[in-house]
């Protein structure tokens, strides 16, 4: 036996977000697109000061084990409260013996999949701050969560784990099982901003690297 | 209308003009215009009747700070008139009066009732007869109070926004010591927020008229980068974190540093008649003139202790107010009286205030000298008496954060005596009382917070070194302090109010002093002074100077009570958070929805009750098949080379010696030996367990095993994929079947695939894990996979099914199914004292396991103990079904145990239970009296399962 | 005494206090077999001490990492924290 029904990869099954409904109930139009239904478009709907995408099909691997050995999985040393991009992949440092590997496509062995514990969304635009303001403690200012920054900490009421992948992109990853309630929490925040949801079509620009 | 001409400093605009209503009366204002300005300029001098006695109550603070304009707008209860903008189409009435403001009942409490109404009366007057205090105090609360709730608000009416903001510096306070702070600390990089109460930053300024300089400082500010929040009030400090509620935004502004610069509050005089409409603090009276235009009367009495009261004289004057008469408490009353006087105005130095009179609005105001030996009473004509019975720190902010106080007899006041670190007080509240001063303890204290983070130049700390100099040698202002002699000269001429909020009298406090209540926490509590809106705004320093004066001791012996948030009066509202509960809900959870399915909280998850037929549901599975989610159980992956080891030393049974590909039944226990948990273990491979918790126990089991784990340092790696991975549970006596046509590559034959075997396998194109339990009695496949496939394998196992009469089942039919195979519930059927000798699972302690385990000493302890009480099963001769939680009880009637679980069995067609009981009747046959709700009932013992008392079913 | 005070998660870096669970103070299981006094001191009783104590923290919203803080129970001043 192995640890292979872990892993959110099957032939002839759909992969969906726990956020699907919400998504389809505000307008979303869907592709299946490796394996995951994705919300890539909102026809007709106007966008907004501030974006939400359901990015809840990003591939997210765990790594556990000594320091060294995650450093080296990672080709280098991973710091402390900032991912390192690496393979179109945020390799994120949460403990001393343990990392995620957020996105990205290429085998990192020893890894476990557990892309469904976490849903995500991204968040995007100039008021994506404001929006997080009112249901993030986070310290999100500028100055101190520069391009690149990674945040584990409660968003939403909830356990989270935030990378700011641009000037004006947010990633954030909580619990899959909380999916459609994160979604209302989201949406209420930015709704009242002027916010609308996105397509991850629209999220064109490309994270940079830290 | 009693507008005034154009004031330099106004704040209406007079070609906007709006309406409103008052107790459905329409009255007209000015853009600008707060609803008590408006009423007053239409002449209104009542603005609600006062809490206990019912008075008139007129405008007096017109900042905000006193009780006496409590008013409701739009039906919401505690608006304050004076400070909230009028706008167009409001509805505002009243408080606490029946049938009008001007013709209120309950005014009687006044005129007969004062003797009768000391403090504690409705539990001295209404302790008896006991059974009549629900109609009292349905009688009292009509009567007191200030104002009513709408009891039927199905939706919140307003949203409150809740808004996080970080920030270097917050300035609590935006006079001119809060801008000056600001702009220091901004200027040197600090990131700063302003908090200011009013509609703009300028505090006493604006009331000054000085308009220009302060929109050049607000500018500066501006420029600076601070963010200002206006009509913000601080609502308390709570380690750093400063909550200000702003219309319906409540910012959370967490601040490395804080500057309070928060003022200070004018305080009344206590003497008879001094809740009059009519008397008004000068600021109040101040304010209605130069920021409204509006007059607040035509002759008036001013009574002050320091020059404050004199500045209010010439500037009323100015207004075109007839000063009829000043008394001046101090000896010498000054320069600026004596250029008064030659103007003609006649000040009476020495001399206070000792009664207002009047019927609806002051009419005259007789004032007396303070040498009691020459009394010397003046009485004059008025329709305005104006006090200024000096200035407190408005500290109270401060005082949370941690400051201290000491008393300051020259002031008459708790001055400021330490701060804590990082935190600064500026202007007013820190004693400075000229613009000079407060302007420099602004800068030095934007200065300092700068400093304290790290921020500076060379430059600005010369500059600070400069500004603690000049404020070392500032001159202080002359003030006398008040005896409260109001409440002696006052004495047999009729109430002197010292808490207007909920009409607590000089002679209240002595009553209370008398009755034993002789310290200030204690009056406060007895009298409720300091706890009405104005939280001690108006009566703080008063009842603290009573106290003194009737017990001898000084002021600063007595001392002030704690200062608690909220400082300012804020709707309930706000504190309700976001109206969206945190949930969880499986991945399966849609089908739930469109199965039409009760839904219901369990735990932190939203869950699946039933669907419509709990009995039928369960019968299904016994019968034929039935198919439940169960995604919400704990699964924890362990994982490295002391795996096994690390399980063996946190269950009391062993799971180093479990094969893979088999599964063992768990119980965890504490150090104390209680039953905390249960699931089921499965190996995986030789390093690798599959470990399921309770679903309410899944966050407890991973924090549990991650903190031995910190502590032992084995080499092992715990991953939560709780809601990582979906499932579900097939099970019934068509369940392999069903097994098999869904999952084709699995061997499903009961030699291949036997009860506590694991198997991994496909089923519908999805890699799962299958678990070969039975929870709920019949041959059961737990079939995991990960979330994302949800729906896709519920659907897959529906279709497969289908043929077979598979049914989907809730969390109801299954705790049936369950109670038929006495499968206990932990936390349903065992409390924190239950262990698992007490509930029956002696056979799951191996107490001769080699090493050391969690709860080994205290199950070797208990195992050798007679057990008290027994976890049994009971059934019901006469089929009631007791209730959850009834007691059963000896041959005496004295409580010996309790139901814990009972059930109508669809099955079996009869009741079944469980239930802890005395450990003599814990033997098959023994009969048990239940007492449940008044009835007492019957029951049969039965130790051995329901439902397939030896598992044959199970195990075929 | 409110309780908003801040902790540092020694992974993660500072964090309101909502984020992290309590564990209770610092105290060692026996070594080796206690008697049943013992035993019962160990798992009922506590020092409770005003004043500064050590003391288990979960930091459950973020890292989910146990470690241990010394802390004024007066005045919820953190003085450390440090994995264990």
């Amino acid at each position: 036996m192995n640890l292979d029904f872990l892993i959110a990869a099957a032939d002839g099954a759909v992969a969906r977000s726990p956020m699907e409904s919400e998504a389809r109930a505000a307008g979303a139009r869907f592709e299946v697109r490796d394996g995951w239904n994705v919300a890539v478009d909102y026809p007709g709907v106007a966008a907004g000061p501030v974006g939400w995408a359901d990015t809840s099909h990003l591939r997210t691997l765990e790594l556990q084990g000594p320091g060294e050995a995650i450093d080296a999985a990672a080709g280098e040393s991973l710091p402390f409260g900032t991912a390192v991009r690496r393979d179109d992949a945020w390799w994120c440092r949460l403990t001393g013996t343990r990392a995620l590997v957020i996105g990205g496509t290429e085998p990192v062995a020893g890894a476990l999949d557990v892309t469904s514990t976490f849903a995500a969304l991204t968040l995007v635009g100039p008021l994506a701050l404001e929006a997080f303001a009112r249901f993030c403690a986070l310290d999100l200012r500028p100055g101190r969560t520069p391009v690149g920054a990674l945040r584990p900490g409660s968003i939403g009421r909830q356990p989270g784990i935030l990378i700011r992948e641009d000037e004006q992109r947010y990633l954030f990853l909580f619990g899959w099982a909380t999916g459609e309630y994160m979604w209302s929490v989201v949406a209420d925040a930015a709704t009242h901003l002027g916010g609308a949801p996105v397509g991850v079509d629209a999220l064109v620009t490309e994270p940079v690297r830290a | 209308m009693s507008r005034l001409g154009q004031q330099p400093g106004e704040r209406i605009v007079r070609s906007q003009k709006l309406s409103f209503t008052f107790d459905g009366k329409t009255v007209e204002a000015f853009q600008g215009d707060t609803i008590g300005s408006a009423l007053y300029a239409a002449g209104r001098r009542t603005f609600g009747r006062s809490f206990k006695y019912h008075r008139r109550r007129g405008l007096m603070c017109v900042a905000g700070q006193c009780p006496n304009c409590i008013c409701a707008v739009d039906g919401a209860p505690g608006a304050r008139a004076c400070t909230e903008p009028a706008r167009d189409g409001i509805a505002v009435t009243h408080v606490n009066a029946l049938p009008s403001l001007e013709l209120d009942a309950m005014r009687a409490t006044d005129l007969v009732g004062g003797p009768f109404t000391p403090p504690g009366f409705y539990y001295k007057t209404f302790m008896r007869p006991r059974r009549l205090w629900p109609l009292y105090e349905k009688i009292l609360r009509n009567a007191a109070g200030l104002g009513k709730l709408r009891h039927s608000q199905p939706e919140r009416e307003w949203r409150t926004e809740y808004r996080r903001r970080h920030a270097d510096v917050l300035v609590t306070g935006g006079g001119l010591a809060g801008l000056h702070a600001a702009i220091a600390a901004a200027r040197l990089g600090a990131d700063v927020v302003l908090a200011d109460e009013g509609p703009e930053p300028g505090g006493q300024q604006l009331v000054g008229g000085e308009l220009t300089e302060i929109a050049a400082l607000v500018e500066r500010a501006r420029g600076a980068g601070v963010e200002i929040i206006d009509h913000g009030s601080a609502l308390g400090y709570f380690d750093g974190l400063v909550p200000v509620w702003q219309n319906d935004t409540l910012h959370q502004v967490r601040a490395a540093r804080h500057v309070f610069a928060t003022g200070a509050i004018e305080q009344p005089l206590v003497f008879a008649g001094n809740d009059l409409p009519g008397v008004m603090l000068s600021g109040g009276a101040r304010r209605l003139t130069s920021l409204y235009a509006v007059s607040p009367g035509r002759r008036a009495v001013v009574v002050t202790t320091s020059d404050r009261g004199l500045h209010a004289a010439v500037a009323l004057r100015a207004a075109g107010v007839q000063i009829v008469a000043i008394a001046d408490l101090r000896p010498d009353a000054g320069e600026l009286a004596r250029q008064l006087r030659a103007e003609g105005v006649p000040v009476f130095a020495g001399h206070t205030v000792i009664e207002a009179k009047g019927s609806k609005t002051v009419s005259e105001a007789i004032i007396a000298g303070i040498d009691p030996t020459h009394p010397d009473e003046h009485s004059f004509e008025c329709d305005l008496v104006v006090v200024s019975g000096g200035a407190i720190p408005a500290s109270s902010l401060l005082l949370q954060a941690g400051a201290q106080s000491a008393y300051d007899p020259a002031r008459g006041y708790f001055a400021l005596s330490r701060l804590p670190e990082g935190v600064y007080a500026a202007g007013e509240v820190a004693g400075a009382d000229s613009d000079e001063a407060v302007t420099v303890s602004g800068e030095l204290a934007g200065l300092q917070a700068a400093h304290g983070l790290g921020l500076g130049t060379d430059e600005s700390t010369v500059r600070e070194a400069a500004l603690q100099q000049i404020a070392g040698m500032t001159e202080r202002a002359e003030v006398a302090v008040p005896t409260v002699g109001g409440s002696d000269s006052g004495a047999g001429r009729g109430k002197c109010f010292v808490c207007f909020c909920e009409d607590v009298t000089s002679k209240d406090i002595h009553l209370s002093i008398e009755e034993g209540y002789d310290s200030i926490e204690l009056s406060k509590r007895y009298t409720t002074v300091t706890m009405g809106p104005c939280q001690g705004r108006m009566c703080q320093l008063p009842s603290v100077r009573l106290m003194a004066q009737e017990t001898g001791q000084s002021l600063g012996d007595v001392g002030v009570t704690t200062a608690r948030p909220p400082w300012v009066s804020v709707p309930m509202g706000i504190f309700g958070g976001r109206p969206v509960e945190p949930a969880k809900r499986s991945a399966i959870h849609p089908r739930h929805r469109d199965l039409g399915a009760t839904i219901k909280w369990a735990g932190d998850w939203r869950r699946a009750y039933d669907y419509g037929d709990p009995q039928g549901e369960a019968l299904a599975v016994n019968r034929a098949a039935g198919l439940i989610d169960v995604s919400t159980l704990g699964k924890l992956i362990v994982r490295g080379p002391d795996a096994g080891e690390f399980l063996d030393r946190l269950y009391p049974n062993r799971f180093s010696n479990l094969k893979p590909g088999r599964i063992r039944y768990g119980v965890i226990s504490s150090d104390a030996g209680r039953i905390m948990d249960d699931g089921t273990i499965c190996r995986i491979d030789d390093e690798t367990f599959y470990v399921t918790t309770t679903s309410s126990g899944a966050g407890a089991v991973e924090e549990w095993f991650g903190w031995w784990l910190a502590d032992w340092g084995d080499r092992v790696q715990l991953t939560d994929v709780t809601q990582g991975l979906a499932a579900v549970n097939l099970a019934g006596p068509r369940a392999r079947e069903i097994m098999a046509a869904a999952a084709p590559d699995l061997d499903c034959a009961n030699d291949a695939f036997g009860y506590l075997d694991a198997r991994q396998a496909r089923v519908a194109g999805v890699e799962c894990l299958i678990l070969r339990i039975g929870f709920v009695g019949e041959v059961g496949y737990e079939i995991h996979f990960p979330s994302a496939y949800g729906e896709h394998i519920w659907d897959a196992l529906m279709v497969a099914g289908q043929p077979h009469g598979l049914r989907p089942f809730g969390l109801e039919p299954q705790r049936i199914l369950r109670l038929q195979k006495m499968h206990i519930l932990v936390g349903q059927d065992t409390d924190s004292e239950s262990t698992p000798f007490g509930a029956a699972m002696s056979w799951i302690v191996k107490l001769d396991k080699e090493q050391d385990f969690i709860g080994k000493w205290a199950l070797e302890h208990y195992a050798q103990q007679p057990q008290a009480a027994a976890l049994v099963g009971f059934t019901m001769p006469n089929g009631e079904v007791p209730t959850e939680g009834a007691v059963v009880i000896d041959e005496t009637g004295t409580p010996a145990g309790q139901v814990t679980s009972s059930r109508h069995s669809p099955v079996l067609d009869r009741t079944i239970g469980m239930a802890w009981v005395p450990e003599a009747l814990a033997h098959d046959g023994a009969r048990i009296t239940i007492s449940d709700a008044g009835k007492t009932l019957t029951a049969e013992i039965q130790t051995k399962p329901f439902y397939d008392p030896d598992g044959e079913v199970l195990r075929s | 005494m409110p309780m908003s005070f801040l902790l540092e998660c020694p992974n993660c870096g500072v964090r309101e206090v909502t984020d992290f669970g309590f564990g209770g103070e610092v105290s060692a299981r026996p070594q080796e077999r206690p008697s049943f006094r013992e035993l019962n001191t160990y798992n009922y009783f506590r020092r409770n001490v005003a004043g500064v104590q050590r003391e288990w923290w979960f930091h459950r919203s973020g890292c989910r990492a146990w470690f241990i803080a010394e802390r004024d129970t007066i005045t919820n001043d953190v003085k450390f924290t440090a994995l264990p």
